[in-house]
């Protein structure tokens, strides 16, 4: 795709980033992506998530052209990816970054905001404001060696603001910052989501994740194992959970057995309830699970929970969490057990590794 | 541009921060004051507030201006910003490249909308920058001395500064191709000194086979010279015995060991030229393909000797050098220059290592920074392939 072509493509269906097929095969046949799509929407708070070495900061690093991918193909802000025009609209704070020491947080600023093309003038009028945004203003003259993990983040986060871009793309941007620090950051990424910028956030925080993103996707073993907003990747997971009041796990799995027809329900299997039967159901630690998002589907089962005269003692719409969704991607359906972390390796025949 | 100078503000600021630039500096400071506080008079010398005569080290003989521009070329220049300032700013710039690519610095830098080729020469050239400051501050200073304390303001000077960078250039491109293939500025900072090291004995080694070469020549033009003179003397020799009736040979018809023909009996030393002539022949032939062999070799090295020497040779014309090194010669024999023989015996080696100085005078500056600027591209040009090809 030629860059007047990618442009258009990715105007059209106005995407920030808009990749198809990338590989990475390093020296040494590790295979890093074995084929990732991914579709990043403007405007959005996207997150990356996956285990260690299932390959997001390869993509990232593919992104921002630190290294180069086997085969790729799609848009990144309306450039090919790989363009270097593109990267001036783009803020970006790797993971494990090091500034030099000698360098003040004011100077950082500059220094990366003159390398992304900002004109004097302009690094000047923004800095100060992007310090004051990450609560570094105190130590814009200090120099970076005697700063914490924590400001250093901070001032990462601020440099990659300085050419006020269209896309923030950040590598666990909470690493090292203390909780206060993190709710600053998540303040920040909501504000650059009002002003319209995409934010591309790649962490192993989930419950961060879960807070701010719009959109997530999970990658596992190099490739996109599942993609979409959370609503959408939880809806399958969603449930009611009836807590019925009783003194003993047994007596609970007992009183919920008499619902669905049974003496006793088995842990984790999937029965019937008796009042509403093409409902599924299912009994964890005597708790009974509807597995509805409607609640008029509800209403029967309490209806007959109280005929028979048990007590409820709360009644919760539950949707899966982030982490919950995150370690069904990471398990094996087959076994059960959690994959392996870490990419494949390339095999003899060039076909493609296992997991 | 607004990358390039930012990526040269930052490089600065990085010397800044070192202390050996500052110690440097200081030091070239104190090279310069020592520079400053020796000086000529018409009787002699002076170092500080002490005067010292001397018969040849004074003003009447050596003008005051020549005297401090050849102790910039030849010293100064030569000594303290080639070999001391030169390995201390190794020192200080081994780790620049390595710095540069680690893993956590990297990222950044090439995340930005600037080629990987512009970004990798312009981060070489902050490499260089250690060296323009020190030899700018020190040639500027030096020219402030030369001016008040030799009364003449000589542009001329300021020519060490693109020299010195050049020289300097051909040992921080190895450096950093060094230090981008191993990331370690430890192995870059000695695997460039084994370099110029390197460098230096086959400079060394050429500039004695051209010696040899040299010297070979002149014995040749020198045993020719006595050949004819000893030739025509032998004649009237001959001429003289055989008037004499003295016999030149047995009776058997052979001449005395060591002799071939009637002249050489007639004059013994004949021979004696002769075989010389012949030694200095066989002698010159194997100098000569050795010097070309090595002059073939060192074409396509750097050569970082005689980029400094080229600051002498736009400085000091032969004629002062013949001046100065006079002096040098009678320091060293006792002998003043106007008692010395016209008549030569023999090839010194004083006569061999001004012969040397001549040949080496006269190779062309294509030939000193052509080639050596050629290497140097090569170098970074496999520096830029790496660079550009190379996943961080």
């Amino acid at each position: 795709m030629d860059h007047s072509e990618a442009v258009a493509t990715g105007v059209a269906n106005g995407a920030a980033i808009d990749v198809r097929g990338v590989h990475k095969t390093y020296r040494g046949g590790v295979q890093a992506l074995r084929g990732v799509d991914l579709f990043v929407k403007h405007g959005e708070i996207f997150g990356l998530l996956g285990p260690n070495g299932a390959g997001k900061s390869t993509l990232v690093k593919i992104l921002m052209t630190v290294i180069s991918p086997s085969r790729a193909e799609g848009t990144f802000l309306g450039g090919p990816v790989g363009y270097k025009g593109t990267l001036g609209r783009v803020g970006y704070l790797p993971e494990h970054h090091r500034f030099p020491d000698y360098l003040t947080g004011g100077q950082v600023l500059d220094f990366f905001g003159a390398m992304s093309g900002v004109p004097a003038r302009e690094r000047k009028r923004r800095a100060g404001p992007l310090l004051e945004l990450v609560g570094m203003s105190d130590w814009a003259k200090k120099r970076v060696k005697s700063y914490s993990k924590g400001m250093r983040q901070r001032v990462g986060i601020a440099q990659a603001l300085m050419n006020d871009p269209d896309i923030v793309v950040l590598d666990e941007p909470t690493d090292g910052v203390d909780p206060v620090g993190r709710r600053d950051i998540r303040n920040v990424l909501q504000r650059l989501k009002e002003e319209g910028k995409t934010v591309f956030l790649n962490s192993h925080l989930l419950s961060e994740l879960e807070m701010v993103c719009d959109r997530v996707a999970i990658m596992v073993q190099g490739k996109v194992a599942s993609q979409g907003t959370i609503d959408e990747l939880t809806r399958d997971g969603r449930r009611y959970e009836i807590d019925l009041a009783y003194e003993t796990e047994t007596a609970g799995r007992h009183f919920a057995g008499m619902l669905t027809g049974g003496t006793e329900a088995t842990q984790g299997a999937i029965v019937r309830v008796s009042a509403m039967p093409e409902l599924e159901a299912g009994v964890e630690r005597g708790v009974l699970i509807l597995r509805t998002t409607e609640p008029e589907k509800v209403q029967p089962v309490l209806d007959e929970i109280r005929r028979r005269g048990l007590t409820i003692r709360s009644v919760r719409q539950v949707r899966p969490s982030l982490e919950d969704l995150f370690m069904r991607a990471v398990t094996d359906p087959a076994t059960g057990e959690t994959l392996a972390p870490g990419a494949a390796k390339k095999s003899r025949r060039g076909n493609g590794g296992g997991a | 541009m607004i990358q390039t100078w930012a990526i040269l503000v930052d490089g600065y600021r990085e010397l800044n921060s070192k202390k050996l630039f500052w110690i440097t500096m200081a030091l070239s400071l104190l090279v310069v004051c020592a520079f400053a506080a020796f000086g000529l008079h018409p009787a002699g010398y002076s170092a500080l507030w002490f005067k010292f005569d001397h018969a040849f080290l004074n003003s009447r003989v050596i003008p005051p201006e020549k005297f401090y521009t050849f102790i910039f070329a030849s010293i100064g220049i030569p000594v303290w910003l080639t070999w001391i300032a030169s390995i201390l700013a190794l020192i200080s710039t081994a780790g620049i490249i390595p710095d540069f690519v680690t893993g956590g610095a990297i990222e950044l830098s090439l995340s930005k909308p600037i080629g990987r080729v512009r970004l990798f020469l312009t981060k070489y050239c902050t490499g260089l920058l250690f060296v323009g400051l020190q030899v700018s501050a020190f040639t500027l200073a030096c020219m402030l001395v030369i001016g008040i304390r030799g009364r003449s303001w000589e542009p001329i000077l300021l020519l060490a500064i693109p020299i010195v960078l050049c020289f300097y250039s051909y040992l921080y491109a190895m450096c950093a191709l060094i230090g981008l293939l191993t990331r370690s500025a430890i192995a870059a900072l000695l695997l460039t000194l084994l370099f110029w090291i390197l460098l230096f004995a086959l400079n060394a080694t050429d500039s004695v086979f051209v010696m040899q070469r040299e010297r070979a020549k002149a014995e040749i033009e020198l045993y020719t010279n006595r050949e004819v003179s000893q030739l025509r003397l032998a004649e009237g020799q001959l001429r003289a015995l055989k008037e004499m009736g003295t016999p030149l040979s047995d009776e058997n018809g052979k001449f005395p060991e060591g002799l071939s023909s009637e002249l050489e009996v007639a004059n013994p030393m004949l021979a004696s030229t002769r075989r010389k002539l012949e030694e200095a022949k066989v002698s010159s032939t194997a100098w000569t393909r050795r010097s070309a062999i090595m002059t073939d070799v060192r074409t396509v090295l750097p050569k970082t000797s005689e980029t400094i020497k080229l600051l002498e040779r736009y400085m000091l014309s032969p004629d002062d050098l013949k001046l100065l090194s006079r002096q040098q010669e009678y320091k060293s024999t006792g002998v003043s220059p106007a008692d010395a023989s016209d008549e030569p015996r023999y090839v010194s080696d004083q006569q061999a290592a001004q012969m040397t100085e001549d040949v080496l005078r006269g190779r062309s500056v294509w030939w000193v920074l052509g080639t050596s600027l050629g290497f140097e591209a090569v170098v970074l040009g496999v520096c830029c392939v790496i660079f550009a090809r190379r996943d961080f």
